[in-house]
């Protein structure tokens, strides 16, 4: 089931101030992406949300349960690395059965979950080769196939196909697409490429120059021409970087 | 290309220069007579003898025994190590600093201490061999436990994998290759400490019977024990942990 992911005031210090503070509210079933210039804290927010960083101010509520809190929210999150964090001993098959034995599914229910994901990134085939065996593309395809095993309530990738050449990051973004609509996940995506996220996002949120705050939020839902789109985020995203290099 | 292969497989040049050795050994053996150099021939017929009489598993058997419980105690102290390694970083400084002491300390102190403490005994070659092999072992444990990548265990926490599910998937198979390098070369290091150690006080053993061969003049047996020591060595190299290296290499 997706959920609703709501981003109070979120704010991270590390030893300069990273996020100032942003919040937004995510629908279930929605596909954000979120966007900024190197550097200004998009990989931060991202793992606050995953809940591996704790922020140093704000909320973060996943369908109404905190986050950060006392114990473990029952959420499920799903997360899909810059590189594919695949276990290299372990067959692709493996790799996505292992993440569901914290879920209590038997082995014949893991490994025909396994099964019909990596079929679905289009892994058919390929279930016992170990990563070194494969390429890049599709260890990166395995490691989504990983993420949606577990039946994410969130999904969450940060750059995902920031290793890929441009080929296979077109077909990827499709992919990817094609995935959320069949499934149906919430998914915060994080990119720094404005044509990736006008291609597949439904909500795109630019962030600043450090400390990053909400710079744009747009709906991509079609009534704006997607290239004036991309030219306007591309003046916005030119003026943080400008800003960011000044700044110290 | 083929007979270059098969001359590659079968070691030729290595072959050749081993002739080259041998006819060299017979000059110099005829030269300075078979008290300081036998014959390779003489060296031969030691050999067949002692296989024919079952000497020689007599003591290799001994020395191998010795070695597995001196090695065998370093391993087994160098996984709780390794372990205690892992679980605390302050045990982490303390194992590491530990480790170097030992590895500068010389084979000698330890033969010695062994022969004031243990006496003239099996106990010797076994603490010897224990205290040589234990900071190869244990450091490249240590080493393995610092190499296990914190993407992977990161990856365990997003998918709230246990504490034991994490340590058998991810940490376990990280450090194995490197317990495995650390045995290999450990276990070389074994045989020869262990065998040194056999000069003071044991009846049995390679380093005794070398030493003994020695006393009674009979050189060729020197050299026939040195040649046992080394088959032994290849042996297990190329039978026990070249298999197992091949093995664990294969997701590679």
């Amino acid at each position: 089931m997706a959920v609703t992911l709501e981003v109070a005031g979120v704010g991270k210090d590390f030893l300069i101030p990273v996020l100032d503070s942003v919040s937004f509210t995510v629908e279930a079933g929605e596909f954000v992406c979120l966007l900024g210039p190197n550097g200004c804290g998009k990989t931060t927010l991202l793992r606050i949300i995953g809940g591996l960083e704790p922020p140093t101010r704000g909320t973060v509520t996943l369908g109404g349960e905190p986050v950060f809190g006392s114990g473990r929210h029952t959420r499920k999150v799903g997360v899909v690395f810059q590189e594919d964090r695949l276990l290299p001993w372990m067959t692709l098959r493996q790799n996505v059965e292992l993440v569901q034995t914290p879920l209590g599914r038997d082995a014949a229910t893991r490994r025909a979950t396994a099964h019909r994901f990596l079929a679905l990134t289009g892994l058919a085939g390929f279930e016992d080769y170990v990563p070194g065996r494969v390429s890049g593309g599709m260890r990166q395809r395995a490691a989504i196939a990983r993420a949606l095993a577990i039946e994410p309530d969130l999904l969450l990738m940060d750059e995902p196909f920031g290793a890929l050449d441009a080929q296979n990051r077109r077909i990827m973004q499709g992919e990817v697409r094609r995935i959320w609509r069949e499934t149906g996940r919430t998914i915060v995506f994080v990119t720094h490429a404005i044509e990736e996220a006008v291609a597949i996002g439904t909500t795109l949120i630019m962030l600043s120059a450090r400390p990053a705050r909400i710079r744009e939020l747009v709906r991509n839902d079609g009534r704006v021409e997607r290239a004036k789109l991309i030219d306007d985020l591309n003046t916005l995203i030119m003026e943080e970087v400008e800003r960011q290099q000044r700044a110290p | 290309m083929i007979a270059g292969r098969w001359a590659a497989r079968l070691h030729l040049p290595t072959l050749a220069l081993a002739a080259v050795v041998v006819a060299a050994w017979f000059v110099l053996s005829w030269r300075y007579g078979a008290f300081v150099l036998p014959s390779p021939l003489a060296v031969l017929r030691g050999l067949v003898e002692i296989v024919r009489t079952g000497e020689v598993w007599k003591h290799t058997g001994a020395s191998l025994a010795r070695i597995v419980v001196g090695f065998g105690g370093a391993v087994l102290l160098a996984l709780a190590l390794g372990l205690l390694a892992f679980v605390s970083r302050t045990a982490r400084g303390v194992v590491h600093d530990l480790l170097a002491v030992l590895n500068a300390t010389s084979v000698f102190v330890w033969i010695v201490l062994a022969i004031i403490w243990f006496g003239l005994s099996n106990a010797a070659p076994v603490f010897t061999t224990f205290m040589i092999t234990l900071p190869v072992v244990a450091s490249n444990l240590v080493e393995g436990v610092e190499s296990v990548d914190r993407r992977l265990l990161e990856m365990g926490d997003v998918y709230r994998l246990s504490g034991r599910q994490k340590f058998t998937a991810i940490v376990v198979p990280s450090i194995v290759p490197y317990l495995v390098a650390g045995m290999k070369v450990g276990f070389g290091l074994a045989l020869k400490v262990s065998v040194m150690a056999e000069i003071f006080g044991v009846t049995t053993g390679i380093g005794y019977v070398m030493n003994y061969s020695r006393e009674i003049l009979a050189t060729q047996m020197v050299f026939v024990w040195a040649l046992v020591m080394i088959l032994v060595m290849m042996a297990t190299d190329k039978l026990l942990f070249d298999p197992i290296s091949h093995r664990l290499a294969r997701w590679r």
